[in-house]
């Protein structure tokens, strides 16, 4: 039938949803001002201050994680969109419109999502590799620098655009589930930095065993250009941070499809 | 075509709709009617799929809503006008509903002209009032040119403009043979509005019929002034009718006709002044067909610190 409701005709009505909201075009605001603002400010000091640097800090100097030192803060920019896209639904009642138009819940989803992490992974991308560039535009010629020319650095970037996206999809399941923006918030910010201080009371060894799964260390996994001791390497990182947000996202969709609206 | 169909409704404790079973036929205006908390906005929001029943169904069309292709196109509703994004204009909300039924752009502007807030549907929907939020509400139901319309207590927040506005809206989309259902507490409401109403309370169906139907099937009064009033009284109460008020007026006398009452005074010796059969009114009907079904009435106050 040519009127029929389908996954695309939903993405094109929640991509329209989802750019006609201040909550996303601030959250992006703040993505870009955080990744590349920070980027540009610590990167300055280090170039400022590099002739001041030990030997030994100037030889193990990453200029890779310096210039996407403000990635660490965008990521909760990211996850507050991924979960407005949601919350806002059912914090204003406009979800009740939205499923009276699209009853079909597991395709609501699922457009949701096409929507959230296209648009993520294209912004988050750009955003990425614009602070890797400009971080060495300012390190040139006084601070050893890297290249997108090499594979790993490429690898690395791209990957830390990627984390970027996983986390906004966090952000989205953990709004199926919670249906509230604070609740989400939390959940989020505690699984990402306190889980890790939590973990730090934990003997040595279960550290080591145990620690390379948390989320954040996921994320600096995926980004970094050395594998180090007690950690997944990139593409590994990358398959167990998907693998959480699949397990998120069904248990996401089962409850949006259970529960009233 | 709306057919409700042994719906039942639980939600942890509360029984919110208890087999419910009725139709809504296409070309007339069929009120619900129900008090606050009978259960009308749930079975509105079951109609529409967004909470499932817990026994029976709801059918639209012949299929539960889930099943509906182009949704937009078969069923429109109005259920509560601030559900809505209120960070979105008036047109880019439509255009979003229009563009997940692939329902063309030039239709959002056809239905902001229709309720008249083209002027205003570029402006953020929080800033609305409650009326022109009630008459994007009704744009957007109108999106798709449905057949059904659902429209729960829409008269809400509206002008004495709007109301009349909104009633004959509901009569010409009758008579273009919708479906057209709308849900209200108010009988003075449906009885100017609905053809057929659908009385509900405490989930439960109570009674279905035109305002002719309802009304009649309630025991009028009768007015009677007289002579005197005393003597009359106690030779009504003696044939076995009700005095339902008295005063020096007159008598207000239920279960008897103004035949008998007219009949019952000559037989006392009491000279009528004016006799006036009166019919129910409205209000009277609605609130002897649901007084067992209110689910906060006014209980009697009783005191907690005697003794």
């Amino acid at each position: 039938m040519d009127n029929e409701v389908t996954l695309a005709s939903v993405a094109k009505s929640e991509w329209i949803k989802f750019r006609t909201v201040r909550s996303t075009i601030m959250g992006t605001v703040v993505l870009i001002v955080l990744t590349i603002g920070l980027g540009v400010l610590v990167t300055a000091l280090v170039r400022a201050h590099f002739h001041t640097m030990p030997l030994s800090q100037k030889l193990t100097f990453d200029p890779l994680s310096t210039s996407l030192v403000g990635l660490f803060f965008a990521q909760f920019a990211v996850g507050v969109i991924g979960s407005l896209f949601i919350t806002s639904e059912y914090t204003s009642g406009a979800i009740r419109t939205t499923l009276a138009a699209v009853p079909n819940r597991m395709q609501l989803s699922m457009a949701k999502l096409v929507v959230l992490v296209t648009s993520m992974f294209v912004i988050c991308e750009v955003v990425c590799v614009a602070a890797f560039l400009i971080g060495m535009a300012i390190f040139s010629g006084v601070v050893p620098t890297d290249s997108l020319g090499s594979g790993p650095v490429l690898r690395a970037v791209l990957l830390a655009g990627v984390n970027l996206t996983l986390l906004a999809v966090f952000g989205y399941a953990l709004g199926l589930i919670f249906r509230q923006s604070l609740a989400c918030i939390s959940v989020f910010v505690t699984l990402l930095l306190i889980a890790p201080l939590i973990g730090l009371a934990f003997p040595q060894s279960w550290q080591n065993d145990f620690m390379k799964y948390e989320p954040i260390n996921l994320g600096s996994s995926m980004m970094s250009v050395v594998t180090k001791a007690n950690t997944f390497g990139p593409w590994e990182a990358f398959a167990v941070l998907a693998l959480y947000m699949v397990a998120l996202l069904a248990l996401g969709v089962t409850l949006l499809q259970r529960r009233d609206a | 075509m709306l057919q409700i169909d042994h719906l039942t409704k639980r939600y942890s404790s509360t029984l919110a709709i208890d087999d419910l079973s009725f139709d809504v036929k296409p070309g007339v205006v069929t009120g619900f009617l129900g008090p606050n908390g009978s259960g009308k906005s749930t079975t509105m929001r079951i109609i529409l799929g967004l909470d499932h029943p817990t026994k029976g169904r709801a059918i639209v069309n012949g299929k539960s809503y889930g099943e509906l292709k182009d949704p937009l196109r078969e069923v429109g509703a109005l259920l509560d006008a601030k559900s809505v994004h209120p960070g979105r204009t008036a047109r880019n909300h439509l255009r979003a509903l229009a563009a997940s039924n692939k329902i063309k752009k030039s239709r959002v502007d056809e239905v902001l002209e229709f309720v008249g807030i083209t002027s205003v549907a570029d402006k953020k929907v929080g800033d609305y009032s409650l009326g022109m939020s009630q008459r994007l509400g009704i744009a957007a139901a109108l999106l798709g040119d449905p057949g059904i319309l659902l429209f729960d207590e829409p008269v809400n927040g509206l002008d004495p403009e709007g109301i009349r506005w909104i009633r004959d809206f509901f009569r010409s989309l009758a008579n273009e043979g919708r479906t057209v259902f709308v849900s209200s507490h108010l009988m003075s409401e449906m009885a100017v509005s609905a053809d057929q109403i659908i009385v509900i309370g405490r989930g439960r169906f109570i009674t279905q019929g035109s305002i002719d139907d309802l009304t009649a099937t309630a025991n009028g009064t009768v007015f009677v002034r007289a002579s005197d009033i005393k003597r009359l009284g106690a030779a009504i109460t003696a044939k076995n009718g009700t005095i339902h008020e008295e005063n020096e007026q007159g008598l207000t006398v239920g279960a008897l006709t103004s035949d008998e009452v007219g009949q019952i005074a000559f037989d006392a010796g009491v000279t009528v002044l004016e006799l006036t059969p009166q019919r129910a009114s409205l209000e009277d009907v609605f609130m002897g067909l649901t007084a067992d079904a209110v689910e906060f009435g006014g209980g009697t106050f009783e005191s907690t610190t005697h003794g």
